[in-house]
């Protein structure tokens, strides 16, 4: 129990006291802070209508006036609402915070090529690699290929997140099995990881080659 | 409780504005009826402070005097006092971050301290000192307009503001008396102000090109809720920028020497000013500048400025794309765009946002006037009227920490919505080590030493264990002023340890605790200044209530007294908006004597009236 530091009533941890709609300023896991039961798949506009709706109740602009103990609360809750929305509005960052909530450890850093990219990687890789090199007259025509490159890229991103997306459903279902369906979200969210990574380095190499 | 006020600190112009109901409205100078008060300070070597026209007519200048022959006037800087403008360009900067260009202008302490100081007559002002004396006057300004004290205010910041350039900024408002309540993004108090809200939902780009800054704004409008999605900008680009093209085209056949004479730089950037004014709406202008021993002509068609000024321009589009990137969006996607700042009355800079953004800017009101107003509406959410508006902006840099090799790791991303915190653990490398060193920067740099210093702190003392032990949990809180706060907590004992931060620039709370006793001190203006005006609000009270007991309880007065009281009121009437002090207070005096058996009278029947109504109470 914690004590609302607006009415002083002790009351259950949540965004806001039950009694006087007061935030609380406790942290709470990113779901609870949404009021939301721990499930994979989202409603993205359900996400924002909650967050804005929180939002207009507990912003510290709502309590200017308060005391510094409220001000305070209302800082701290704010932080965390925006913290969830960030989170739990990308799949991806939804799926990797729902998993440490599981207690699956994800791998931290994305260094190791998933299997299935390998081949894609290293192309792309090479590319760029060429890109670095050329000069003025090549650069044109290798740049073109690139892009198509990072279309192609931007796609799977898309299908791998789709993919995962169906599973987020199973799982909330209690459908297939568990452990495989774990391994599935990891192995997809890894992928999503690393093809983010590898977009990036294509953004920064295009970039890089048009301010030559 | 006071109401709070909308204050825009500009680079130029500064305004006070406040909601008179549901409308904001501009506080103009009760003297001259002028809505802006010129950012310009003047400081005299005996430390006398002028702001705005007045302090215009103190800059270096040449003049030809009636005796026909050449004068400089004006204080050239130094220890012969000083004029200050632009002062919001060296806010929150170290003396090593003055720009080349700037260091000729002024005379400095020194370029090596955390904070840039002035040195003007026997003393330095710091740039949060030089900021305090313009809301100190926008302060006054209100507090003789409309016979109200003025304790609390919104202030504006660019968007692209740092951390240090927002510290800078509150701390000005502490230095001037005031309570700054929230600090607001220039861009998103602009979207306030053009009504919005009242937009289903529509993405708006905030293209904000002020005197000496420049900002862009991306935001998301729903039901209310102004989200801003990226914000991106240049805190050292703006209208003076554009000034300095033409002043470099004006002196460029000068020697070097009398290029950087303060008198006459600053007469041919009043030359610059004008001509590029006129080159809004004339295809043509001519600059000259009279020297002692020549004179200077020339004449610039718009085109040409457009060439050499496209530049510029196209470094403001640059940040707009960056923006647009961050937000996720494409030029087109965006459903409205406005105009903020006096420089976008420039054609080149009304076209060139046109074309990227593909769509007509919307310009209806007065680009100058347009963050004050929102300025007042985000102080009319504060104080409750306007439950149905929201803000969220967002942080404009990267905030991270220095880790092994001098690596900068991010904590909070730019463009995250604030306010917002993130929790981090940090441990020890040796054995019984005593404390951590942590360094907080701010930037999108890749090393730390590439981003802005924010500050170190020292966490501990740790209790001694071996390395790898301990774990501390560091909180990094940015409030939504844009400000970092600090906590930290031994996640095995719970306990909160204290964060004892050192800004790497800026000032300590100490350093302000010192100026604000200085300005007590040097504040003799000020507080005749401030006598005035509670001589004017006592009047004011004073009169309101006489008006209202003569209409209520015109029967408890006798028709020779009350003509006695009015021709006395009359007379305060009169003299209430004037400037002699003494002649009010005596006024308020004389009129409270000549009133108070009335106003005794009026106690008498309402004491009785109260007696007669509770006995009636009682009886039933």
């Amino acid at each position: 129990m914690v004590q609302c530091p607006s009415c002083a009533r002790p009351c259950e941890p949540r965004l806001t006291c039950p009694e006087c709609g007061a935030p609380l300023g406790v942290e709470l896991d990113l779901f609870a802070a949404l009021d939301l039961p721990r499930r994979l798949a989202l409603d993205p506009r359900e996400l924002e209508r909650i967050y804005h709706e929180a939002g207009r109740r507990i912003h510290p602009d709502r309590f200017a006036t308060a005391t510094p103990a409220v001000r305070q609360a209302s800082l701290k809750s704010t932080a965390l609402l925006t913290r969830s929305y960030r989170t739990l509005r990308d799949p991806v960052s939804r799926g990797r915070y729902w998993l440490e909530l599981a207690g699956e450890k994800l791998a931290e850093n994305n260094k190791r090529v998933p299997s299935e990219l390998a081949e894609l990687v290293f192309e792309v890789q090479e590319q760029l690699g060429e890109l670095r090199e050329a000069h003025n007259g090549s650069a044109n025509a290798l740049g073109a290929a690139i892009k198509t490159r990072r279309a192609e890229l931007e796609g799977l991103v898309t299908t791998t997140q789709e993919e995962l997306e169906r599973n987020f459903a199973r799982w909330d279902d209690g459908a297939g099995e568990r452990q495989g369906l774990v391994n599935e979200l990891k192995s997809a969210l890894s992928k999503i990881a690393y093809l983010r990574t590898l977009t990036r380095d294509v953004d920064r190499a295009l970039d890089s080659a048009t301010a030559n | 409780m006071s109401r709070i006020f909308g204050i825009d600190l500009g680079t130029t112009n500064s305004l006070i504005a406040v909601m008179e109901g549901e409308r904001p409205q501009i506080v103009a100078d009760p003297g001259t009826g002028n809505p802006l008060l010129p950012s310009v300070v003047a400081i005299t070597p005996a430390g006398e402070v002028f702001v705005g026209e007045r302090a215009i007519a103190m800059e270096p200048h040449l003049t030809v005097e009636r005796d026909g022959r050449m004068h400089a006037i004006g204080f050239e800087g130094g220890e012969a006092g000083a004029v200050v403008r632009s002062v919001k360009r060296y806010m929150g900067l170290g003396g090593n971050e003055v720009a080349a260009e700037d260091r000729h202008r002024y005379s400095f302490a020194d370029f090596t301290g955390p904070v840039v100081r002035f040195a003007i007559g026997k003393r330095t002002f710091t740039p949060s000192q030089i900021s305090a004396e313009i809301l100190r006057a926008l302060k006054a300004r209100a507090e003789a307009a409309l016979g109200e004290t003025v304790e609390r205010v919104v202030v504006t910041v660019p968007a692209y503001f740092n951390d240090g350039q927002r510290q800078a900024t509150k701390d000005a408002g502490r230095l001037a008396g005031l309570d700054v309540v929230r600090l607001v993004n220039e861009p998103t108090a602009a979207s306030l102000a053009y009504g919005l809200h009242q937009m289903a939902e529509g993405r708006v780009a905030v293209y904000d090109l002020g005197g000496g800054t420049f900002d862009i704004s991306i935001l998301n409008v729903k039901g209310g809720i102004f989200e801003v999605l990226a914000t991106n900008g240049d805190t050292h680009l703006g209208g003076d920028d554009f000034d300095r093209l033409l002043v470099d085209l004006l002196l460029a056949d000068l020697p070097p020497e009398l290029r950087l004479d303060r008198h006459i730089w600053n007469s041919a950037r009043l030359a610059a000013e004008a001509a590029k004014k006129r080159l809004s709406d004339r295809d043509e202008a001519e600059m000259s500048l009279k020297l002692p021993d020549r004179e200077v002509h020339k004449t610039i068609t718009r085109a040409e400025f457009e060439r050499i000024a496209d530049a510029l321009a196209g470094r403001s589009l640059e940040r707009c794309r960056m923006a647009l990137a961050d937000a996720e969006l494409r030029a087109a996607d965006v459903d409205a765009v406005v105009l903020v700042g006096g420089s976008t009355r420039m054609p080149l800079v009304r076209r060139r946002v046109a074309e990227l953004f593909e769509r007509e800017p919307l310009c209806s009101l007065d680009p100058d006037h347009v963050v004050a107003l929102g300025a007042a509406v985000q102080a009319g959410v504060l104080m409750g009227s306007r439950g149905d508006m929201l803000l969220l902006d967002v942080v404009p840099l990267s905030l991270g920490i220095e880790t092994m090799g001098g690596v900068m790791e991010r904590l909070i991303h730019r463009n995250t919505t604030i306010p917002t915190s993130v929790t981090e653990g940090f441990t020890t490398a040796v054995d019984n080590q005593t404390h951590v060193d942590i360094h907080v920067v701010q930037g999108e740099r890749e090393l730390a030493a590439d981003c802005r210093s924010l500050a170190r702190f020292k966490l501990g003392p740790i209790e001694l264990q071996p390395a790898g032990l301990p774990r501390v949990e560091v909180t990094f809180l940015i409030d939504a002023n844009g400000i970092l706060n600090v906590t930290a907590r031994d996640q095995r004992t719970g306990r909160e340890h204290s964060v004892d931060i050192k800004p790497s620039y800026g000032l300590t709370d100490e350093e302000i605790e010192r100026m604000l006793e200085e300005s007590i001190d040097l504040g003799e203006q000020d507080l005749e200044q401030r006598m005035l005006i509670v001589a004017r609000n006592d009047a004011a009270q004073l009169l309101g209530a006489l008006t209202k007991q003569l209409e209520e309880y015109g029967s408890l007065i006798q028709a020779e007294e009350r003509a006695q009281v009015e021709k006395c009121a009359s007379r305060l009437e009169g003299a209430r908006n004037g400037t002699d002090r003494a002649y009010i207070s005596a006024l308020v005096e004389e009129l409270n004597q000549l009133t108070t058996p009335f106003a005794e009278r009026i106690m008498d029947y309402a004491i009785g009236r109260a007696l007669e109504k509770k006995s009636v109470e009682e009886l039933s």
